[in-house]
């Protein structure tokens, strides 16, 4: 029973600022509670979630946010895999590459997507001016409905991968050398120590990495706002946007807190889905391999 | 089957880790390597395996020079010190991922596997991951894969290390069956003297990466060409007596014999051993220690005595055997 014990402050930390807050956003998706209601809570069992369910810009949002996360992890962990390999060879001074590799990850998202949306500027930014002096021609990143998400996904790359490089380094560090050695000895080449060793073995530490990520990405805020402000024509506005929209800016905390209640059980979907998928690959990958 | 390492040198920038070794392993002998840590033993071991690069010289097995061949194709059976299994695998998955990637069909896996499985008896643990395993299990494990491999040499670094006493007394007789009554050369890395002894034919006894001496264990036991390897081999450490010349004098606690008359000493402790005891003295000569029938007892005075035959002469200088 000791252990009840001591877990207990852990947990009640945990119950204050991750189960309360799903409690208060439950109870508050099913009242109104606006500046049109002048503030006060009204009960209106189930009116936030039937306007949820016929709202178009909700919909664009879910699908914008799941493609967004889906694209720049996937992105992020194949190419954090390859850092991470790199950085785990006995290159010359391997502890500066290590830190500054990790640069990006370190400024603040604010600073680094004003930096990008600098870059992706048209008419003036550097981007634009080089695809024009090499002849490519003229793009209006930011202001394209159909690129303009690509712009957000390539500056979350640029920076959070060195995170997942550097979670996976630590698990690149956690393999024993005499495995390799001994696999060597056994026959195995370096692709085949790759797949048969160190993929497997760095499985806890991608899961891990994915989770984080996911997590994060479904969340974006700071990033979007900053390069795009949602727009153009809404086209790179996340859940956490519109939330913070129905919020901040139509003072509508009822249905924010349904936005946000919605994002969630969207977020524990989509990591169910994510899981399902990964057992079947990996099943897969022991057989073919 | 033989192993020759001929003038083999390793350096690392600008330490050498072994200078000039020369080593004959023959047809079913076990060496052991035997000396401290970073005396060269496990380099020089990874050299055999192909795991590193000798600076100078030559490896030869069964008489073909194997320098520029690659570590799979030397066919070593090595076992680390780690056991080094694979953590994600289950018993039969580890002993049969070499032979996939060597090229074995499935069925033929299959069949070398489970008759290894049965040799190691080892059996009821097939699915069984090696952290589900006790250590002497994962030993087993490990010995499974290094038989499988069907080497040319068999390469053991500190195979009993990770194992507490009594097990390492058990596994002794196993893997004596298994790996050293083949006729595969067998190069025993090990810094228990006991275990040297125990285990191999010949032992060689490495210091600072050279070469002290090689011989049988009785032979490193009764005249050791230098000091070190007299106070390396045998326990409890050679007695080494004052003396105002160029020579150094040596004898061994159990060749010095407790008498009616003698050189006289005080006793200063004892050690109960069982069959024996271990007696800590002060003589004229220093303080020595005596092994002894553990039924008798002494009062603070004892006179003890030595043939001088017994003795061993090393020159102060070089530390190499005079007599």
């Amino acid at each position: 029973m000791i252990y009840l014990l001591l877990i207990t402050p852990a947990l009640t930390l945990v119950l204050i600022v991750f189960g309360f807050p799903i409690v208060r956003y439950s109870w508050l998706s099913l009242h109104s509670y606006s500046v049109l209601t002048g503030l006060d809570v009204i009960p209106n069992t189930a009116a936030n979630w039937v306007r949820l369910l016929n709202d178009d810009r909700f919909w664009q949002d879910a699908i914008q946010t799941i493609r967004f996360s889906t694209l720049s992890v996937s992105i992020e962990l194949v190419l954090a895999i390859a850092i991470a390999l790199i950085l785990h060879q006995k290159i010359k001074r391997r502890g500066l590459v290590r830190a500054l590799s990790l640069l990006p990850w370190a400024l603040p998202t604010t600073i680094m997507a004003l930096g990008w949306r600098w870059i992706f500027n048209t008419p003036y930014g550097p981007l634009e001016n080089i695809l024009n002096t090499i002849g490519v021609g003229t793009f209006n990143f930011l202001g394209d409905p159909r690129y303009a998400w690509l712009t957000t996904v390539i500056a979350d790359v640029w920076k959070t991968t060195p995170f997942i490089a550097l979670l996976l380094l630590a698990g690149l560090q956690s393999i024993p050398k005499d495995l390799y050695e001994a696999f060597k000895l056994e026959g195995g080449n370096s692709n085949q120590s790759f797949l048969r060793i160190t993929l497997p073995l760095l499985e806890p530490y991608i899961i891990l990495s994915l989770l984080f990520r996911i997590a994060q990405a479904f969340g974006v805020f700071d990033l979007i706002q900053v390069m795009t402000g949602g727009g153009p024509a809404g086209t790179t506005e996340s859940l956490g946007l519109y939330a913070y929209l129905n919020a901040m800016r139509f003072l509508d905390f009822g249905y924010s807190a349904t936005v946000m209640l919605a994002s969630f059980i969207l977020l524990v979907f989509y990591c169910l889905m994510l899981w399902i998928l990964l057992s079947i690959s990996k099943r897969i990958y022991e057989l073919i391999i | 089957m033989t192993l020759q390492l001929i003038n083999i040198s390793r350096r690392v920038k600008r330490n050498w880790i072994i200078r000039n070794l020369n080593l004959e392993v023959g047809d079913g002998e076990c060496i052991a390597l035997l000396g401290p840590s970073g005396c060269g033993k496990s380099s020089t071991l990874r050299i055999i395996a192909g795991l590193d690069k000798p600076t100078e010289g030559q490896l030869l097995i069964n008489g073909k020079l194997v320098n520029n061949i690659s570590p799979v194709d030397r066919r070593v059976g090595m076992v680390f010190q780690s056991y080094a299994l694979f953590p994600h695998l289950s018993v039969a998955q580890n002993l049969s991922l070499g032979l996939k990637v060597r090229g074995d069909s499935l069925t033929k896996q299959k069949e070398k596997v489970s008759s290894i499985l049965s040799i190691m008896q080892l059996d009821e643990y097939s699915e069984r991951l090696p952290i589900q395993l006790s250590g002497g299990q994962r030993q087993r494990v490990a010995l499974a894969r290094a038989l499988l491999r069907d080497p040319y040499v068999y390469l053991l670094d500190e195979p009993m290390s990770n194992l507490d006493a009594q097990l390492r007394e058990e596994l002794r007789p196993e893997l004596r069956r298994l790996i050293l009554s083949g006729d595969q050369p067998v190069v025993y890395v090990t810094h228990d003297q006991h275990e040297a002894m125990a285990m191999a034919n010949r032992i060689a006894v490495l210091n600072n990466g050279t070469l002290e001496q090689i011989g049988t264990p009785e032979e490193l036991y009764k005249k050791p060409s230098s000091l070190f390897v007299a106070r390396f081999i045998g326990r409890p450490q050679i007695n080494i007596l004052r003396s105002s010349t160029n020579i150094i004098k040596a004898i061994r606690p159990e060749d010095i014999q407790i008498k009616a008359e003698g050189i006289r000493c005080r006793l200063l402790q004892k050690e109960w051993l069982g069959i024996n005891q271990l007696i800590y003295l002060e003589s004229p000569k220093g303080h020595i220690k005596v092994i002894c029938d553990s039924r008798k007892s002494f009062s603070d005075s004892i006179y003890v005595d030595w043939d001088e035959s017994n003795e061993h002469h090393f020159d102060a200088y070089t530390n190499k055997r005079l007599n």
